[in-house]
């Protein structure tokens, strides 16, 4: 039943609701004490007091109070629409949209409660939900052109593309008065009816149509790019040249033009003359392009390479170009490519002997190409450590100060694995240019990998906001520097440090999952900017956001620390934060003392936070308050890890990076291999085999893989009469055979 | 987060126009009135009205288009699927099995039965085999 208010309580009521939106949220509690008082059992009242509470961070209490509205009166859309938003703010989706589904039930006439449930519908890729909700927001509002257009992207997400084509025409044919030449939604709407013409498949019409309504787009070169794509795949290729060929003159240094004009133009095959010729035509107009050199070096083989080769080189020297090596080391995996770019720089060397133009800029001529062959060298597919380090001695004693030559030298000790050498001499590079950020990062990152966790957040200090509160590292977490936090991470673990390693990892996890909420904003912003077609781009990046190498390398120390915790479980007395490698009497004492004193340290952290909060005057006013709301969010309550590396279930820990991982990269065999050995201990011998399957149907030769194999016979041999009868024969339908192949 | 949200994105969570909206059927003071109207501007989520017809929509064309669409149906052939799909017979002690085996919601293990004819030895065959 609803609950009915006096009037003056009624308008108490609105002064919480106007409390809260104001952030006001002491005076809003107040009020609803007020009311309270009086109507102890009024549900919308508690409702909006759970709501306040949540919003101050007492979410536990908040969700007790906004359960007690609820059984109060059962019939408020209002109770329930708080419900859905509590669940909301804490990121449990799925029952959000469940209490949302009960709000709008007992409030259909409910625009915000509507447009609530499609945001969170399409969040949770609840695609033909998001159809029905966009379906009746059109019907409420179908003057609204937004309408139309969500509704569209609705069924195309769905996957009926009919559909949305014809949702956006229905619109389009409405509409009585032509939109002006400006209207950028409009003009973004006709290019995203476009692509789905095209995505249908029908070249054809979306060329048609790209010609006749979208001629006008404000967004030019979509179209000619689309339009040259659609022309080469119509096979029109005269037009379709002629189509690319305005795109290189648009932009001479896109290598996609080149290669889609190429392939129009019907050059015969190996015909290297004419191919180049094409080239030369941009190089020729464009004397500062780079792409019209470079590109030929790609096919040109033999001397016609040689002679390309030399001349590109030699103007990248004389300019003194530094990425020179970088561009040209995916030539690297043809062997006569590879051999013959040290004789050209050799060659270089030689000729500019005689006539010095270096006029003081070491970064031009000799020190460019002493410094290419010390890069040469130290590349993995031509590695010779010996003739590196001599060109690039030579390189330093032509300049001393140069940061490049010294990054190198650095790069170099670490291939000889001396990470010690490689840490100083990276640190020596930037203590050359201390205001260069690159040199800077990659100082620190050299010495994490000689395990120098602290020295490193210090280099990485000198570049952070000083201001951050918690340091250098917190504002790297915030930055999302997750580069770095992967490096500490791991040399946390080389060092035996368990939790500082999974802290890093969690971390690393925890910002993925920021990416993924990221989105939530952009379902009706990008919307109401009319930007769809970038806003489908998202959507589709985001499905496969966690196939990210980042993420992939991440889970992968994770998922193997956790099989290398759940292989050597810790003492009784339950601290395992702290893991020496070997596990001597020594090691254990002192890794108990650490223990102790990390937990003392905690303790002294909690203390002083609780000092700080016992100090805190409670009648401050409202705006500190929410700033102290959100530093108590902030606030780790594990920032060395104890709790992750004390897990009682490393194995559960680990499918949390396992899941996302195998569904992903699914192609990575590290990452099967990693499976297997998680899902074998924990008895599960079917995901285990499909692991196994996958990491064979990748490579059957990998060591591991063979060694994989006779694990799970071995496993399986004693148990097998006591699996389920199915799972038996399964086994023995997909593994026996599998292994009588291999 | 990296970046500064554009100013006019209002944070997912908590806003307040969550419960605003919710309450305009109330009759507010004027005062009020001009407050919401004043705050509804600012918050973009309250859009739709702001951005009413800028330009001529024929009304009736635009009704007689909704209702061209029909309730936001599936497509038939989804539809038919679907109903094959309802007539598969799952056993509790197969979905018992996929969701200890594999560590799945009931849901998706009946799911996953249901498209190989409730036969948990196929479903589990198409389990193992690699996916790509």
């Amino acid at each position: 039943m609803p609950q009915t208010l006096s009037t003056r309580e009624a308008n108490l009521f609105r002064t919480v609701i106007r409390h809260y939106e104001d952030k006001q949220y002491k005076r809003g509690l107040k009020a609803a004490e007020q009311i309270l008082k009086k109507n102890p059992k009024h549900g919308d009242t508690m409702s909006m007091k759970a709501l306040i509470m949540n919003a101050q961070g007492k979410t536990e209490e908040a969700f007790a109070l906004a359960k007690d509205a609820l059984t109060i009166d059962m019939k408020s859309h209002i109770c329930w629409h708080v419900y859905g938003i509590l669940y909301r703010t804490n990121k449990n989706f799925d029952e959000a949209i469940k209490a949302y589904k009960f709000a709008l039930k007992l409030e259909p006439e409910s625009v915000q409660i509507q447009r609530d449930l499609a945001v969170l519908q399409v969040q949770m890729r609840d695609y033909q939900g998001y159809v029905q909700s966009r379906f009746a927001m059109l019907k409420a509002r179908p003057q609204v052109r937004q309408n139309w257009t969500a509704l569209a992207i609705a069924y195309h997400l769905d996957g009926n593309l009919s559909q949305a084509e014809n949702i956006l025409t229905t619109y389009e044919k409405s509409v009585t008065s032509a939109p002006s030449k400006t209207d950028y939604e409009n003009s973004e709407a006709v290019l995203y009816k476009n692509s789905i013409i095209a995505e249908v498949g029908d070249i054809e019409r979306a060329l048609t149509h790209l010609e006749s309504d979208a001629k006008n787009s404000l967004d030019r070169l979509a179209v000619m790019e689309l339009r040259a794509r659609y022309l080469a795949e119509l096979g029109r290729k005269e037009e379709a040249a002629k189509a690319y060929r305005a795109l290189v003159e648009r932009n001479s240094e896109r290598p996609e033009y080149y290669k889609r004009l190429v392939d129009v133009l019907d050059i015969p095959e190996g015909d290297e003359a004419v191919l180049k010729a094409v080239y030369d035509e941009y190089a020729a107009k464009n004397p500062r392009c780079d792409a019209a050199k470079r590109l030929p070096l790609d096919f040109l083989t033999g001397d016609n390479f040689r002679a390309a080769a030399k001349a590109y080189l030699n103007l990248m020297f004389d300019k003194g170009v530094p990425s020179t090596f970088a561009n040209l080391k995916h030539l690297y995996s043809d062997q006569y490519k590879r051999d013959i770019m040290p004789i050209l720089a050799e060659e270089y060397l030689e000729e500019r002997k005689s006539n010095q133009v270096a006029n003081g800029d070491s970064s031009k001529g000799a020190g460019a190409a002493l410094y290419f062959l010390a890069q040469h060298y130290n590349y993995h597919m031509s590695r010779d450590l010996a003739k590196a380090s001599s060109y690039v001695d030579k390189a330093v004693e032509l300049d001393p100060k140069n940061t490049d030559f010294h990054m190198t030298r650095a790069r170099i000790y670490k291939h000889q694995d001396d990470t010690q050498k490689a840490s100083e001499a990276m640190d020596h590079a930037r203590s050359l240019d201390t205001r260069d950020r690159y040199i800077n990062s990659k100082a620190a990152k050299y010495q994490l990998r000689n395990n120098e966790n602290e020295k490193a957040l210090a280099t990485m200090g000198l570049f952070t906001r000083a201001e951050t509160v918690g340091g250098p590292l917190a504002d790297l977490i915030d930055m999302q520097c997750i580069w770095f936090l992967t490096e500490d991470g791991e040399a946390w673990q080389r060092r035996g440090n368990v939790g500082m390693a999974l802290k890093r990892l969690h971390t690393i996890f925890n910002i993925f999952d920021i990416w993924q909420e990221d989105q939530f904003d952009f379902h009706s912003f990008s919307l109401r900017k009319g930007q769809v077609r970038a806003y489908i781009d998202l959507i589709r990046w985001e499905d496969q956001l966690r196939d990210h190498p980042f993420y992939f390398r991440a889970a992968l120390d994770a998922v193997k620390l956790y099989i290398e915790m759940y292989d050597k479980p810790q003492g009784a007395n339950g601290v395992n934060g702290i893991d020496g490698k070997t596990t001597n009497g020594e090691d254990a004492a002192e890794k108990k003392k650490a223990a102790k004193k990390a937990k003392k340290e905690a303790q002294k952290a909690e203390r002083e936070a609780a000092e700080k909060a016992a100090k805190q005057d409670p009648n401050k006013p409202s705006a500190q308050k929410t700033k102290d709301v959100e530093d108590t969010k902030k606030k780790d309550d594990d920032p060395t890890g104890l709790r992750l590396a004390g897990t009682t279930d490393p194995l559960a820990d680990a499918m949390k990076f396992l899941g996302h991982m195998l569904q992903f990269s699914p192609k990575n065999i590290e990452g099967q291999i990693a499976g297997f050995e998680v899902f074998i201990r924990k008895k599960k011998y079917l995901q285990a085999l499909r692991c196994l399957k996958a990491a064979m149907t990748l490579d059957k030769d990998h060591p591991t893989v063979q060694e994989q194999i006779t694990k799970l016979q071995k496993a399986l041999d004693p148990i097998l009469d006591t699996l389920p009868p199915k799972v038996q024969e399964v086994i023995s339908l997909e593994f026996t055979p599998a292994v009588a192949k291999a | 987060m990296a970046d500064r949200q554009p100013p006019n994105v209002v944070e997912g969570a908590t806003t307040g126009a969550d419960v605003e909206d919710e309450m305009e059927p109330v009759a507010k003071s004027a005062e009020d009135r001009k407050a919401a109207a004043a705050l509804s501007k600012l918050d973009t989520h309250g859009d739709d009205d702001a951005a009413a017809p800028a330009r001529g929509v024929d009304q009736e064309a635009v009704l007689n288009a909704m209702n061209a669409l029909g309730g936001g149906a599936k497509g038939a052939d989804d539809k038919k699927k679907q109903e094959a799909l309802k007539k598969v017979k799952v056993d509790a002690a197969d979905v018992a099995l996929l969701v200890d085996e594999l560590e799945l919601s009931k849901a998706k293990a009946t799911e996953m039965l249901k498209a190989h004819d409730g036969d948990a030895v196929k479903a589990l065959r198409a389990f193992v085999a690699p996916a790509f």
